[in-house]
């Protein structure tokens, strides 16, 4: 999924757009929903006051609520959609996780362990999993969340004609209600990657009284049983939250509030920040220098956020191999990390970042610069005098898009910057896969083997070759391969390695340039931030005054 | 003592020295601005990233490290060049219908005024953005719509400063005498409204200048790398946060110029006084027609 770019200055258009698209603007039902809202505001308020006196259905909860105070303001992208079944960018995963939880979570270095479900056993054969959840769940709304209710969402998830994760969960044959609080899945093959997947937008469980009663509000009005409720929300502008006390993990979640802001322009998100509009940022690497100058914090976060350019290798000139090693070869990473983002992050060849159990290390250094080299490529590959080539992006003026035009021209390829109208980026991109080449990036998926698969396998969504275009046997083989292993085993990490060498070698569909790291600015106020590689968490954040 | 009327008076202006001045500065920078430029506009520097003003880098360096006075310089002849583009497509479009309106009978009059009326409401910048859609993104296809959208402002100027003399008595006369309509034009008319299309030519030549410059800061019809001076402040406001300066320059250069433009406009209009036309005497009335106003008193009604 594109994301929104933050080593340039303009956010990067795939996930912007769509957080733009997002969810169908409906300003009477927004009017509705703030009023309602409000209400629920109000009585969260109230209840809180007399939390001691009037008491709690829940003790824990009662307790959770005890302490919990200040609001983090984030500057952040708002998400296509709330329901995390219709979203349709990998990036939404951060603001949906403040609404829902998911059956597992992932800890701050990507392994996977519990959410909703405290524990979860394979079969022997590998083939179906058994869940078992925290017993007296329950959504904002009241609803209980149990097994059946786990069921119901998976089920939506298949089935729902609108769903982008139906294929994801394709793999599950059968929900087996075994109690309220136990459930097991059937596969439909081995995939030890299940407890991972459902740690992400899979795995996020809303409401069924929501889903059943109003699908069509669902973008508009989550029902969660995350760390926090949606209160109002203005698309392309905010979403207020308050905290949820019936979150399973509330004894953690020391904020009273929460609010979204997107602010699309890179240039006003420090004004933003020293006006005190929002205290936590997400800016870019060369913004670091001015953050801290100006008396904030910063944290540079790890992430699985990978840049890359998206290469049709079904179509003229990129069909030639050698040509598509060109580019590699023409392209100085290191320059343009210095650049894009002032020296944060690593250039890379693979979509994993260093440390990351799917990391490659012997594609460490796969196309080191090398412009003599990339010029002989393009003589054998029948252009000895060079060639001209087309590099879409949603603007013009994307420094990205001019120094990779700067670099290709000094091995003789010529680079004409196509803007794309951010709005229908995705569309032609990844489901009308009709642009050759294109500036894009990865958010990163809770499943190591998903992104692969969202990479490079056949029904991939960000496999931008035609459609007609088989993936490589080789390539799929590789990562079935990664399905079939246990999380724990010793072999998993070289199954997984394995899988990523043999498609990033064997279907070049991606070239891989830098990854990208999560940099907050935010103020000293805010204390707590954890660092994540793959979905922003907020638990033991504290924020004063 | 004989007065000077023509483009000798206004240059006496100090506002009109300065512009030309001016003016001459970005006439040669658009000629050889790419020449002139000390460092190469393209080249990018990894290591000087948003420099301010310095001995190296004059003006400083932008978000890929290169010199802003080059690309500046460099970019020159694409601002001021697609600008002229723009005015030439007015002015073509605008004063032959200008002219023509007042001799081809009332209909073509209001039909021409009409059309006029309709491009008036026009926003430029949508109509651009529409006609690049259509035709491709490029300089040269988002100014043609400038140009379409300037022609009106031709059209009222030149015609009504083409009534004024196509009521005159010269002109009857010369009518009398059997003149066609394309001499009475030719010889009796252009003549008297070209110091005001040159005057209305400057002041277009300044809006064409601003349009340029917004368009592409907009982006609309500009291939990276290619610089503009519209697209170096674009991409300056981007970074206020790492060079809070660097729009400043851009900035200043376009408001410099169009303002030269105008200060030049308003001397020769100043200089001829408003609304009056005559800039020299008709030798052709002077040969052939006994109506003729003597020059001194033509002058003194001038002055």
């Amino acid at each position: 999924m594109p994301f929104p770019r933050r080593a340039v200055p303009r956010a990067a258009p795939g996930d912007a757009a769509a957080a733009r698209r997002a969810a169908p603007r409906n300003d009477a039902t927004v009017r509705r929903g703030a009023l309602a809202g409000a209400a629920v505001l109000a009585l969260t308020v109230l209840a809180a006051a007399c939390g001691s006196s009037a008491g709690s259905p829940a003790g824990s909860a009662s307790s959770a609520t005890a302490g919990a105070t200040g609001t983090v303001n984030w500057e952040w992208t708002l998400p296509t959609s709330w329901d995390p079944v219709t979203s349709s960018a990998g990036w939404d995963v951060h603001a949906l996780g403040l609404v829902y939880a998911s059956i597992t979570t992932l800890d701050p270095a990507g392994t996977v362990g519990p959410g909703l479900a405290t524990s979860w056993k394979y079969a022997a054969n590998g083939k179906s999993v058994t869940f078992t959840l925290r017993p007296g769940l329950k959504f904002s709304d009241g609803t209980v969340l149990d097994a059946a209710a786990v069921k119901k969402n998976i089920v939506r998830a298949q089935k729902q004609p609108t769903s982008n994760i139906a294929s994801e969960l394709a793999v599950i044959s059968k929900v087996v209600v075994n109690s309220p609080t136990s459930f097991t899945l059937d596969l439909a093959q081995v995939d030890y990657q299940l407890p991972d997947l459902l740690a992400g937008k899979d795995g996020m469980m809303v409401s069924p009284a929501a889903f059943t009663k109003n699908l069509s509000g669902l973008p508009t009005h989550p029902v969660g049983a995350g760390p926090f409720k949606l209160t109002s929300y203005v698309p392309d502008s905010h979403a207020d939250l308050v905290r949820n006390p019936g979150y399973w993990d509330a004894s953690q979640i020391h904020l009273a509030n929460f609010t979204v802001q997107a602010i699309s322009q890179p240039e006003q998100i420090l004004a933003a920040l020293q006006s005190g509009q929002v205290n936590v940022a997400y800016i870019a690497g060369n913004q670091v220098a001015s953050a801290k100058a100006a008396g904030f914090k910063v944290a540079v976060i790890p992430s699985e956020v990978v840049n890359e350019l998206d290469i049709q290798t079904t179509t003229a000139p990129f069909n030639k191999p050698d040509v598509v090693k060109a580019i590699n070869y023409a392209i100085d990473r290191q320059a343009i990390l210095k650049v894009q983002a002032s020296g944060y992050g690593a250039a890379s060849y693979q979509p994993f970042p260093k440390g990351f159990v799917g990391y490659n290390p012997s594609l460490a250094n796969l196309y080191p610069y090398n412009p003599a080299k990339a010029k002989q490529l393009l003589a054998q590959a029948g252009y000895p005098h060079g060639l001209k080539i087309t590099l879409s992006t949603v603007s013009t003026s994307d420094p990205l898009a001019e120094q990779l035009q700067s670099q290709l021209k000094q091995v003789g390829i010529s680079v004409t910057i196509k803007d794309i109208p951010a709005a229908t980026e995705t569309q032609f991109l990844y489901l009308d896969k009709t642009i050759p080449l294109a500036i894009d990036g990865t958010a990163g998926r809770n499943s190591p083997v998903e992104m692969l698969d969202v990479l490079y396998s056949q029904q991939g969504l960000m496999n931008v070759n035609g459609k007609k275009s088989t993936t490589s046997p080789t390539v799929t083989q590789a990562l079935n391969q990664a399905l079939t292993v246990p999380l724990g085993s010793a072999k998993y990490a070289s199954t997984l390695q394995n899988a990523v060498s043999t498609a990033v070698t064997t279907d070049p569909i991606h070239i891989w340039l830098y990854t990208n790291p999560r940099i907050f600015a935010y103020s000293p106020k805010v204390t707590g931030i954890p660092h994540d590689l793959v979905q922003q968490r907020w638990e033991g954040v504290r924020a004063a005054g | 003592m004989k007065r000077l009327i023509g483009p000798q008076s206004a240059l006496r202006l100090p506002s009109a020295r300065i512009a030309i001045v001016v003016l001459l500065g970005i006439a040669v920078l658009t000629a050889f601005g790419s020449t002139l430029a000390p460092q190469n506009p393209l080249t990018i520097n990894a290591n000087a990233l948003f420099q301010g003003p310095g001995a190296h880098h004059l003006l400083g360096t932008d978000y890929l490290g290169r010199d802003v006075l080059s690309r500046l310089m460099a970019g020159t002849r694409l601002s001021v060049l697609t600008a002229l583009e723009a005015v030439g497509i007015g002015l073509v479009l605008g004063t032959g219908p200008g002219i023509a309106t007042v001799f081809l009978g009332r209909w073509f009059d209001f039909a021409a005024n009409r059309v006029t009326d309709a491009l008036m409401t026009l926003p430029y910048v949508f109509f651009a953005v529409a006609v690049t859609a259509a035709l491709g993104n490029g300089l040269v296809q988002a100014m043609v719509p400038v140009g379409i959208l300037l022609a009106p402002f031709f059209f009222r100027v030149t015609r009504a400063a083409t009534l004024e003399h196509a009521r005159a008595q010269y002109v009857e006369a010369a009518e009398l005498m059997g003149a066609s309509k394309l001499h009475v034009v030719r010889v009796h008319v252009l003549r008297k409204v070209l110091p005001t299309i040159a005057v209305t030519t400057a002041s277009m030549a300044a809006a064409a200048l601003l349009a340029v410059s917004f368009l592409t800061f907009l982006g609309i019809g500009v291939q990276p790398p290619a610089p503009t001076w519209g697209g170096v402040l674009s991409s300056d406001l981007a970074y206020l946060a790492q060079a809070p300066w660097a729009p400043f320059i851009p900035g200043a250069l376009i408001a410099v110029t169009v303002g030269a433009l105008n200060a030049l406009a308003d001397a020769f209009r100043d200089r001829r006084g408003a609304g009056t036309l005559a800039a020299q005497p008709d030798p052709i009335i002077r040969t052939h027609s006994t109506l003729e106003p003597a020059d001194d008193d033509r002058q003194s009604q001038v002055a």
